[in-house]
């Protein structure tokens, strides 16, 4: 028999005893086998002491034969100073407590006795491999703690078990940093990378190199690109332009405009109809007829209606967002669960605070969603509308450059109003993260 | 310092005799009227829960049990007869829904911890709402409570970062807060494997050992009802009335021993026909509707 069996015996041995543990009968068989595994035999002899008070407490002790007698120091306020420990019986989980840990007891053998020894840190970490289960041992633990001894706090120091990279101590934007890190160590971003490279580089053949018919009027990447970074643009838009920053600047101040006030007018009107079956009765029919108008059938009616150009613009974009947000935050209000009202009443809350603390919070992430909807929209129909009227604006610039033939300052404005649409798409999803942590820390806990 | 009582826990029974939370049930009917079908979920039902009582109410899936709950919590509206508590009147034919209140607490079947809030925030919520206490009493009294239930260090996650096992218990802590007089839960643990829910039986009565409060516990589990309860209650099958009822004289304390006892298999047997007889008419009036 090699001697690895016979360690495979002895950890199995040592398996069946921790099974039997109160904190550990919840784990599976290879948590427990990775315990097991993480322990060391120690042979002692009778009258050998194992540790005395004030200690430094480093280990679990596991008795796997023999006898130990334990007499707990008077600092312990034992229910049972003495006790006498047998096989299959676990003590010395000072170990496992906050802050370099004494012993609180002494720990004498009585007979010669085989004993598993496992660091408290490393058991730490091999629960910590299972967190589920791992805190579930921990707040047993606890339990235990707190009925063997009045000592007060010394379940509160029991050290916690830190889930999956330490999530659930991470806050607000360092969250957003950490998922960024995350993301960044995932292959997604080359994958990302690989994808615009292809995209880049059929541009190129396509229009340079293969030159095929349906392209032959296309500006070419690299006629783009020069433009672009041209200190002296042959059509007068490049990053070295005032001009191209007052159209960058004119389009996001009035999407900005109009999608605060699409979410300030939009979110309320969609607690309501969500909150108020009567409300809903009212106005939600309005609201079905002029949703699926296209914004451009609004165009005229705008004009007509808003004598300033400025204000038609803001208008149209507006009008698609505030839908948007609307609806997604009545969805939100009818998905939220009728136990989390129904408990809230149980606990004695009002009807205000009920729409405080369970509908509004409960809402949220359907009145992201919208808002992510209503951001993108808003620049949909901005351009819509800024290619209709306006003097200045992204739109204006595409539009413009259409009927002068500036083909490559077409893409320019394209191009630009992508990244600005996307940059704005970000900065809604990261204020979401922001102020719905709990959801948050659920996803990067799914390491998502 | 040390555990030798690794093994099975022997809470001490406090001496306190509680006397409220005794709910009488008397000759409830509770019919349904979708589309003018008349459908009759509760049958002229009469039980009486003592307080501080354990009583178990068993029931296939479906069969009307949860309704019943829901007549006492003040969520669903009863066609007569009437609920009383402590001697006061619920709900009767006159005004047939009670009011929600603070002293019925109810702990849902799937759980209704709010996920945007920290467990602890989830604990103080009651007193908070009721302005019984200000914010900082209200956390440092539900820090306490989760403490003494074996809950330290958790406080600070949100619900869905902690397992399933732990929320139960994190939102009976949270009905405890208020000091109710009755417990009502709805399956709890019927969403759980097995392991856990053993360990989670163990920690309702330690809870329980020492804030004795009215349990009315809906289960379609008859050997975790005769585990828990003082007394069971076994339900018809739609419409809903006590069928049988078991007093169940192993004493309390219990643990886990309970379970491989003489007399817990003898009052297993007793009952076992009497759910099964249901079980089947349910699983029949099942295939009949579907």
């Amino acid at each position: 028999m090699s001697a690895a069996t016979v360690d495979e015996r002895a950890d199995d041995e040592v398996v069946e005893i921790l099974r039997q543990t109160m904190p550990l009968q919840v784990a599976r068989d290879d948590l427990l086998r990775r315990i097991a595994a993480a322990g060391r035999r120690v042979h002692y002899e009778a009258t050998q002491v194992l540790y005395e008070v004030d200690d430094i407490a480093d280990d679990l002790y596991i008795i796997v034969s023999g006898e130990v007698r334990h007499t707990l120091g008077p600092g312990a306020h034992a229910k049972e100073p003495t006790k006498v420990l047998k096989a299959g019986d676990v003590f010395g989980w000072a170990a496992l407590l906050e802050k370099t840990p004494r012993r609180l007891a002494r720990a004498v053998c009585t007979k010669p006795t085989e004993i598993v020894r496992i660091g408290g840190e490393t058991l730490l970490r091999v629960l910590a491999t299972d967190a589920d289960v791992g805190d579930v041992v921990m707040s047993r633990f606890a339990t235990m703690i707190s009925r063997e001894f009045t000592v007060p706090d010394l379940a509160d120091q029991l050290r916690r078990i830190h889930r999956k990279m330490h999530a659930k101590d991470i806050q607000g934007m360092n969250l957003t940093l950490y998922r960024m890190s995350l993301w960044l160590k995932s292959p997604r971003p080359y994958l990302m990378l690989i994808g615009f490279a292809l995209f880049l580089g059929f541009w190129y053949l396509a229009v340079e190199v293969w030159k095929l018919p349906r392209f032959r009027e296309m500006p070419g990447i690299t006629a783009v690109i020069k433009e672009w970074v041209s200190r002296e643009p042959t059509y007068g838009l490049s990053i070295y332009t005032d001009e191209y920053y007052k159209h960058i600047w004119v389009s996001v101040w009035r999407v900005t405009q109009a999608f605060v006030l699409a979410t300030l007018l939009g979110v309320p009107i969609g607690l309501f109809l969500g909150w108020s079956k009567k409300f809903k009765e009212y106005v939600f029919p309005v609201f079905e007829v002029f949703r699926p108008i296209p914004i451009l059938a609004w165009v005229p009616l705008a004009i007509v209606m808003f004598v300033a150009t400025e204000s038609a613009v803001i208008f149209l974009t507006f009008l698609a967002s505030f839908f948007a947000t609307a609806l997604n935050t009545m969805l939100g209000v009818e998905s939220i669960d009728e136990s989390y009202v129904r408990a809230a009443n149980c606990l004695g809350a009002s009807r205000a605070q009920v729409f405080r603390h369970v509908i509004l919070p409960g809402a949220l992430p359907f009145i992201f969603t919208g808002l992510q909807i209503s951001i993108g929209v808003s620049w949909f129909s901005l351009v819509a509308a800024e290619m209709v009227s306006g003097q200045y604006g992204l739109g204006y610039v595409i539009n413009t450059s259409y009927t002068m033939v500036r083909y490559p300052t077409i893409v320019i404005g394209m191009i630009t109003l992508g990244a600005v649409g996307y940059v704005t798409s970000a900065l809604v999803r990261v204020v979401g993260d922001y102020l719905m942590q709990w959801r948050t820390r659920e996803l990067a806990l799914g390491g998502r | 310092m040390d555990a030798t009582a690794l093994a099975a826990p022997s809470a001490a029974v406090s001496s306190a005799v509680t006397t409220r939370g005794a709910i009488v049930i008397d000759d409830v009917v509770k019919i349904y009227d979708p589309d003018g079908a008349a459908v009759m979920a509760v049958d002229h039902c009469s039980l009486n829960i003592e307080a501080g009582e354990i009583c178990m109410i068993v029931g296939p899936s479906g069969c009307g049990k949860t309704t019943l709950l829901n007549a006492i919590a003040g969520f669903h509206e009863i066609t007569s007869g009437q609920i009383l508590l402590d001697g006061e009147v619920l709900c009767s034919a006159e005004k047939p829904k009670a009011e929600p209140s603070s002293d019925r607490i109810v702990v849902f079947q799937n759980g209704a911890l709010f996920p945007w809030k920290t467990n602890l925030e989830n604990v103080a919520f009651g007193p908070l709402m009721q302005g019984k206490l200000n914010k900082t009493d209200a956390l440092e009294k539900a820090r306490a409570m989760m403490a003494d239930a074996g809950l330290a260090g958790v406080e600070h996650n949100y619900p869905g970062e902690v397992s399933s096992g732990m929320r139960r218990r994190v939102e009976i802590v949270r009905a405890l807060m208020n000091e109710p007089k009755v417990l009502l839960l709805d399956e709890p643990y019927r969403a759980l494997d097995s392991l856990t829910k053993s360990v989670m039986h163990e920690a309702l009565l330690e809870i329980y050992y020492r804030n004795k409060v009215t349990i009315f516990f809906i289960t379609h589990d008859l050997e975790e009802a005769i585990f828990l309860g003082h007394k069971v209650a076994i339900m018809t099958t739609r419409p809903c009335k006590p069928k049988k009822i078991l007093h169940v004289d192993i004493p309390h304390p219990r643990d886990y021993s309970v379970l491989t006892s003489k007399r817990f298999r003898e009052l297993m047997e007793e009952t076992n026909d009497a759910v099964h007889e249901e079980a089947l008419k349910a699983f029949a009036a099942g295939e009949k509707e579907g």
